[in-house]
């Protein structure tokens, strides 16, 4: 019997397929081309989906809750030499699991909500819905998987969805090469993942997560710990590749050229989220030289996209470049072991990020698809309800107090200065400078893309004439406010960007719901392998005990880990039953804290020293982490109050004056012009060789075997007609000659063969007595 | 000589052969279909003569035996050739086994 939570999520899972497929087919029958098919079956999932959550996060409110299903999918028998082998599918349901399907439909029905005012009048509008609703089924397969093997399936086709909707205004160039490009650039990332996936499988013969992570609990993995790495960063690598991670976020910015709705809830907001997502679901076994590369590949993602989105001049572009740094932090939360911070932050990234999108697509739609922010301005007074959404989040995404980006921006924070006090300075510091530099600069391209589009005079006479792009009514209508498809979900969007939703105190997400459901869980990579660190992670411990002493009020956390470390005082029940090893989330963590401490601290507890320490030392840097981020967003704001409102520095001369830098940022860090002299010229190049190879080479040995084969094909033909011919020739001949000779005999007279017979008898006779005398 | 004095196997199997030799003849050279027919008759009647003879010399009733089936055989043989010819007779219009060679080639 199926639980009815999977029951409901299975239908879930189903219902947008169902979309696709009665829209993909049937879209030029139905009335409106089904979009209100469309948008009532994902209505109905969103309700399904937060049934689900009603279910699980407001009523079960267990941060362990775990619910599993699977089936056999495929069962190969007794495989010789390895033994019972089958690949399973499932389902599991945790509270990530619904949080993000709670987050996914929501997010995937307002689009749809919103694109039936975006997109009317669309050649294929049908076909959009169609590729929407298959996006959101392969969406929610992701987020249900409960094992590698059905989450690559689904991660495939999030990227097949993409490639359509990227290129759904194929008939541009620039479309069609930004929807291979996005492709091809995810094709890299996944085949890292892939192999990352097999090594897992070559070790333990299953896909599924909870299998996997006991297999590595019980020291089943015998390569070497480097091969675990490996793993590791393999699977990193489909991370990179779809959340755009450096250096393989080349494809996302490129991604903008399609529909805006679809870049709200494709490329911000969802399934760009996944590649943090499945880090997340592979967090536990990640090794900490893995870890250590998560962590720097999204601090120089979150800061390389921040300094690129500083002098874009599409509003999309800064959008995006704002997304590839945002999900750097997600990545560089999921390195330092601030986990349930990045997945906080992927949550409310993906409210305010949309609603930003969703904004600017409101803006470009009133704009007559003008996308150039130098040719804004001013339309904060036609269209006050993009203006109010959009400065909301916008706040948010720069991370001011009472948003709940600042909630999640600042616990990441926390956690890398956790981090980088742990694994003990150095160039690990350089992680949370980085975070903070591009909270700096997030705060200010955000403060100026405000600026520009909405505030001073209308620009858009100012656009060269040159520039405008075939519409020859451009220009002369009135801009104003979209229609209340439009309007709804920015107004959603924007509510879900506030702190209420989240947590009752502004400044800590700690103490709202989502921290305390979703929990950092505990590593199963045994301690003993983990290098170096965990020398410092015993001194910290200690260190922490220390200070325990001295104040009262300390955490459970460091109560745990000094027991578990010195393994000695057994009197405390809590803290032996945390050194017996209860493993993944540590259930008795939270109503023990809330036992001694009230509520200072729901965080779980560790048996491993390394992740408790920096847990430790998150905490403790929460509120540094708050200072430290208010005064550099506070630069950045004021920063770009100083250039754009005030005038006090002219942006055209500064950048004339830092031309190189600026001309760096401007270009994107070159990324496309490097790889265009690198990689793309040298495929082309090994291509040419190959087709240099395979004309010369292999075409010469095929056509030489083909002559030599002509050849003794002319002699084998020559016998044939000389020599075997001419004996079936001859031998008609000669049976010709002689039957032509014989005929004489027959006379057909009767008394002519009785003679011949006589002749015949009497020859023999005559013989006969020659022979006996 | 003893040849001419007392008859015995010999004289039997000279007649014989003297019978078979005629029969042979006829039907070698005769053209009407039906002396041909009565050629077969000498010849058979010339093996029934060997038959007798060689029975009477040696003691046994085998031969006397074959010899009563070679007339039946005889018997049956002209009722059918008979049949033949006259078939042949309707077809050709002829009893002439000379003219009669369609078979040929």
């Amino acid at each position: 019997m199926m639980h009815s939570l999977i029951q409901l999520s299975i239908i879930v899972l189903l219902l947008p397929l169902l979309s696709f497929v009665l829209l993909i087919f049937f879209n030029r029958r139905l009335p409106r081309n089904g979009d209100f098919l469309a948008v009532g079956i994902l209505g109905a999932t969103f309700a399904i989906s937060a049934w689900i959550f009603w279910d699980v996060i407001v009523i079960g409110y267990d941060p362990s809750f775990k619910l599993a299903w699977s089936f056999n999918w495929i069962d190969f028998g007794d495989v010789p030499g390895v033994g019972p082998l089958q690949i399973k599918m499932g389902i599991m349901i945790d509270n990530l699991t619904a949080i993000m399907l709670a987050m996914v439909s929501l997010i995937s029905f307002l689009v749809h909500v919103y694109s039936t005012g975006y997109m009317s009048g669309d050649k294929y509008y049908g076909r959009y819905f169609a590729y929407l609703g298959i996006f959101t089924f392969s969406m929610l397969g992701i987020v249900l998987s409960d094992n590698l093997f059905s989450i690559y399936i689904f991660w495939e086709l999030v990227g097949l969805s993409s490639y359509l909707l990227i290129g759904f205004f194929f008939e541009k160039d620039s479309a069609a090469d930004a929807q291979k490009k996005a492709f091809l650039t995810n094709r890299v990332g996944d085949i890292g993942m892939w192999l990352g996936i097999l090594i897992l499988y070559s070790q333990f013969h299953t896909f599924g997560f909870e299998e996997i992570y006991e297999h590595i609990k019980a020291g089943d993995f015998h390569m070497s710990q480097a091969w675990l790495t490996a793993a590791g960063i393999l699977l990193f690598m489909g991370c990179v590749g779809k959340s755009a991670q450096f250096p393989l976020h080349v494809w996302l910015p490129d991604a903008m050229e399609g529909p805006t709705p679809v870049s709200a809830l494709i490329h911000a907001a969802t399934m760009v989220a996944a590649g943090v997502y499945f880090v997340a679901r592979i967090f536990v076994i990640l090794t900490v030289d893995a870890l250590h590369v998560i962590a720097f590949i999204g601090a120089i993602t979150a800061f390389m996209a921040a300094t690129i989105a500083i002098t874009q001049h599409d509003i999309k572009r800064v959008l995006a470049y704002s997304t590839v740094s945002q999900l750097g932090y997600m990545v560089l939360g999921l390195g330092v072991g601030a986990y349930s911070a990045a997945l906080f932050h992927l949550l409310t990234h993906a409210f305010f990020k949309a609603c930003l999108f969703l904004g600017s697509g409101a803006i470009i739609h009133a704009m007559h698809h003008e996308q150039d922010m130098r040719w804004m301005g001013g339309l904060s007074k036609k269209m006050p309800w993009t203006f109010v959404t959009f400065t909301i989040a916008t706040l948010a995404l720069a991370g001011l107090p009472l948003t709940s980006g600042f909630m999640s921006k600042d616990a990441i924070l926390a956690g890398a200065l956790g981090f980088a006090e742990v694994e003990g300075g150095g160039i690990y510091y350089l992680i949370p400078i980085l975070g903070f530099f591009s909270a700096m600069l997030t705060a200010f391209y955000m403060g100026r893309q405000i600026w520009l589009v909405f505030f001073g005079e209308s620009r858009t006479h100012l656009k060269p004439a040159d520039e405008h792009h075939g519409h020859d009514d451009h220009g002369h209508h009135e801009v104003h406010e979209v229609p209340w498809a439009m309007r709804m979900p920015l107004v959603v969007l924007a509510a879900l960007s506030v702190f209420a939703v989240f947590s009752p105190d502004p400044l800590d997400g700690a103490k709202g719901w989502f921290m305390h459901l979703v929990q950092t869980p505990e590593t199963v990579v045994a301690a003993d392998v983990q290098h170096e660190n965990l020398n410092n992670a015993h001194h910290d411990a200690s260190v922490a005990q220390g200070e325990n002493k001295g104040a009262s009020a300390e955490t459970a956390a460091v109560e745990h880990v000094s027991d578990a470390v010195h393994g000695a005082e057994q009197e405390n029940v809590h803290a032996s039953v945390a050194a017996a090893g209860h493993s993944v989330v540590e259930e008795h963590a939270a109503p023990h804290a809330t036992d001694d401490h009230g509520d200072e601290h729901h965080g779980p507890v560790f048996n491993d020293p390394r992740q408790a320490a920096i847990a430790h030392a998150a905490h403790e840097n929460h509120d540094p982490a708050i200072m430290y981020s208010s005064i550099v967003v506070a630069l950045g704001i004021g920063l770009a109050l100083i250039v754009y409102v005030f005038g006090f520095i002219n942006p055209e001369k500064t950048a004339q004056r830092i031309r190189p830098l600026y001309l760096y940022s401007f270009n994107k860090w070159y990324w496309d012009e490097i790889y265009d002299a690198t990689v793309i010229k040298g495929s082309l190049l090994i291509s040419k060789l190959l087709a240099w190879f395979d004309n010369n080479i292999v075409d010469g040995i095929v056509n030489g075997v083909g002559a030599l084969v002509r050849k003794f094909g002319t002699a084998s033909g020559g016998f044939d007609q000389y020599v075997v011919d001419g004996m079936v020739n001859f031998t008609a001949f000669f049976v010709q000659t002689s039957g032509a000779a014989m005929k004489k005999l027959q006379t057909g007279k009767v008394q002519t063969y009785l003679v011949m017979a006589l002749v015949a008898v009497t020859g023999y006779i005559v013989y006969y007595f020659v022979q006996v005398m | 000589m003893d040849f001419f004095n007392t008859i015995g196997l010999n004289h039997y199997l000279v007649i014989s052969a003297i019978l078979f030799g005629l029969g042979l003849f006829a039907i070698v050279t005769r053209k009407n279909a039906i002396v041909v027919l009565m050629g077969v008759e000498l010849v058979l009647n010339a093996a029934n003569i060997n038959l007798l003879a060689f029975s009477k010399y040696n003691g046994g009733m085998e031969g006397v035996m074959f010899g009563l089936f070679v007339i039946v055989l005889a018997a049956a043989e002209a009722a059918i050739a008979l049949a033949i010819v006259i078939n042949m007779y309707k077809t050709f219009n002829t009893v002439d086994v000379s003219s009669i060679d369609s078979m040929k080639e």
